[in-house]
């Protein structure tokens, strides 16, 4: 139930005000970071602002819904809901210059498929993606942990899609006025397809993102059954103080959905150009410092090995000494 | 036990289940048939080692590792000779070195380490401590004094217990012989009726047994004390602490409360979903389960608001996400 889980606890917020305050921390925290690594080699305003940073990311959810969408075998809608709410908390914590979305997108996905019960193999998952097999299999099997350390866990999200499939009974069945709701369907995945690429499933509850549809799909009903169903039927336990808060709530949903910008496409590589210069580069795949890293850690668990081993053939003479009582 | 078999003629215990496999100092084993075949004129080379063996010191195997079988042959020929008690030693540091000199010296003739060293150090021990050798042969240590001590006293025991059954049942036939002659006397000499004697004598017979069966027996016939001692009583149950009381869990819906699993068949939203298939049914699915949880899940948080959650909580909350 969403009303116990850790995305209520932990991953729901005041408002957008919240998030974007989150992000401009983020992303002043990595450009201070950098610049205290690189004295003086790069300059402030050679980093992504954080406008920038939305744009790169909201561009890449683009990519990754897309990637979703073509998927073969073909997966199901919660799997590229989960996906994308793994995408936004992961910025939450980690600047876009950090961990370059393109990588991402698919550790996310890769992730959201294990814990949405969509079985799928390393190997089926990355015969998906054009670029080599073997870089993208180590990178995204080397990222997943990462990525559940950045999400603290909390691997469950609630989407709201099966509440989507609880309103259409529920319609059905209280309110028989309304003549056939599965006209409603294509308008209400519509939408809930929009509201993914906004901030609303870290701000509302899944069923209160759901609810917004019954307001928009106002040319498919008349205003009378609307109303009628959404004030006296659904929400006739709560009160009319509960009511007016609702439809509240449902006016601020469509409105951060219906308002969300296009992005220029222009406008985007531009970005990302700028972003290959100013990424951190122990995070890059392709560069030297990365292969350096890899092979650091390595050597070191090598090393850590090899001293075990050595400790442990060690300890087997010791013990064979005393047994021999020397 | 699969595995036990005669090295030289292969026979397995599956194939002979009466195979006997017998050990010499040399630690290999051997099975009887073998022995008598190869030992006719009473001493033989073993046919592993090659070690000449006398057909006498055969014995049967109790481990199924012969090498156990070895080291307690050696242990026990050692021992003959390195007999030093507790008492011989100023200390108690002085005994447990002794005693791991000993444990030391057994562990390499078993294991074949040093063994003409340690043979000469065994020889220079015995001349060296020939008198004292001698005399702890003779001697007993404190665990066999302690051992004697008790077999001594259960024979006691059972000596006495033995000695006041015989006296008991003496006593009762005398008791019975003086009974009868009391009757005859009194039915002689009484100037009561005869059958008013009997009964009366029946009732004393009577009393004198109910007071010899109230005395009950302090002990069993084996010498454990009845009462006393309740080892092979069960341990006594806690009876303290509170029963486990259910209560029903209570769920926060932050909405409207969604309908009962009864509501769902009486309203009629069990008519919007699939129904259930015979194979499902099968396999414990219900349409009842997905339906409540659509709808659960619809209600679910309708009434939450962001903006009601406390900014205290939310400050530490992202401490925590940022840590």
């Amino acid at each position: 139930m969403f009303s116990t889980s850790t995305q209520l606890k932990y991953w729901i917020f005041s408002g957008t005000t919240e998030i974007n305050q989150l992000r401009s921390e983020i992303n002043s925290k990595f450009i201070s970071g950098q610049l205290a690594q690189h004295m003086g080699d790069k300059k402030p305003d050679s980093f992504l602002t954080v406008e920038e940073e939305t744009k790169i990311r909201r561009h890449y959810e683009y990519v990754l819904k897309e990637f979703c969408t073509k998927f073969q075998p073909p997966m199901p809608r919660y799997v590229l809901g989960t996906a994308m709410a793994y995408v936004k908390r992961f910025y939450l914590r980690n600047s876009v210059m950090d961990f370059h979305p393109k990588d991402v997108i698919y550790t996310c996905v890769y992730l959201a498929c294990k814990v949405e019960e969509f079985n799928i193999s390393i190997v089926q998952f990355v015969s998906n993606i054009k670029n080599d097999a073997k870089t993208a299999t180590d990178l995204i099997l080397s990222q997943e942990l990462l990525m559940m350390h950045q999400l603290n866990y909390h691997l469950t999200v609630h989407n709201p899609y099966r509440p989507l499939e609880g309103l259409f009974i529920d319609i059905k069945t209280r309110c028989p006025e309304i003549s056939d709701p599965e006209s409603l369907r294509p308008a209400a995945d519509e939408f809930l397809d929009k509201s993914l690429h906004t901030d609303v499933c870290m701000i509302f509850a899944p069923s209160q993102i759901l609810r917004s549809i019954l307001i928009l799909i106002k040319p498919y009903m008349n205003g009378h059954h609307r109303t009628h169903y959404a004030a006296n039927k659904l929400l006739a336990t709560g009160g009319k103080e509960h009511l007016m808060k609702t439809i509240e709530h449902v006016k601020r949903i469509k409105y951060m959905v219906k308002n969300t910008e296009m992005l220029d496409r222009d406008e985007v590589k531009q970005i990302e150009n700028k972003l290959e210069l100013c990424r951190n580069q122990e995070n890059n795949p392709n560069s030297e410092k990365y292969r350096q890293k890899q092979e650091e850690l390595l050597e070191e668990e090598e090393d850590r090995r090899l001293k075990k081993c050595s400790k442990m053939a060690e300890e087997e003479l010791n013990a064979r000494r005393q047994l021999i009582g020397l | 036990m699969d595995d036990q078999f005669c090295p030289r003629c292969k026979t397995t215990k599956y194939r002979n289940p009466s195979l006997k496999l017998m050990v010499n100092i040399c630690g290999h084993a051997l099975c009887d048939n073998c022995v008598e075949l190869l030992f006719v004129r009473g001493s033989g080379a073993c046919p592993q080692c090659n070690v000449p063996l006398r057909r006498s010191n055969f014995r049967l195997q109790l481990f199924e590792d012969s090498f156990v079988e070895k080291e307690v042959d050696i242990r026990k020929k050692v021992l003959k000779d390195f007999n030093k008690k507790e008492d011989d030693f100023a200390s108690l540091k002085e005994y447990n070195d002794y005693l791991e000199m000993v444990e030391t010296i057994i562990f390499n003739l078993t294991n074949g380490i040093e063994v003409e060293e340690t043979k000469l150090q065994i020889d220079q021990y015995r001349k060296e401590n020939q008198d004292l050798i001698k005399k702890n042969r003779s001697k007993l240590s404190k665990d066999e004094q302690y051992l004697e001590m008790l077999i001594d006293l259960e024979q006691q025991e059972h000596d006495h217990y033995y000695k006041t059954l015989l006296n008991e049942e003496l006593e009762a036939k005398k008791a019975k012989v003086k009974n009868k002659e009391a009757l005859i006397n009194e039915l002689m000499f009484s100037d009561l009726p005869a059958e008013h004697i009997l009964a009366s004598h029946k009732r004393e017979m009577a009393e004198e047994e109910a007071v010899k069966k109230a005395k009950p027996p302090s002990a069993f016939s084996t010498g454990i004390k009845i009462g006393k001692q309740n080892i092979f009583e069960p341990v006594k149950k806690p009876t303290d602490g509170k029963l486990y009381v259910y209560s029903e869990p209570t769920m926060e819906w932050l909405g409207p409360e969604p309908p009962e699993e009864d509501q769902l068949q009486d309203f009629g939203y069990l008519s919007h979903i699939r129904a259930t298939t015979e194979q499902e049914k099968g396999g414990g699915f219900d349409s009842i389960i997905s339906c409540q949880r659509a709808l659960q899940d619809a209600f679910c948080g309708l009434y939450f608001s962001s903006l009601s959650l406390d900014s205290v909580t939310n400050k530490s909350r992202h401490n925590m996400d940022v840590s």
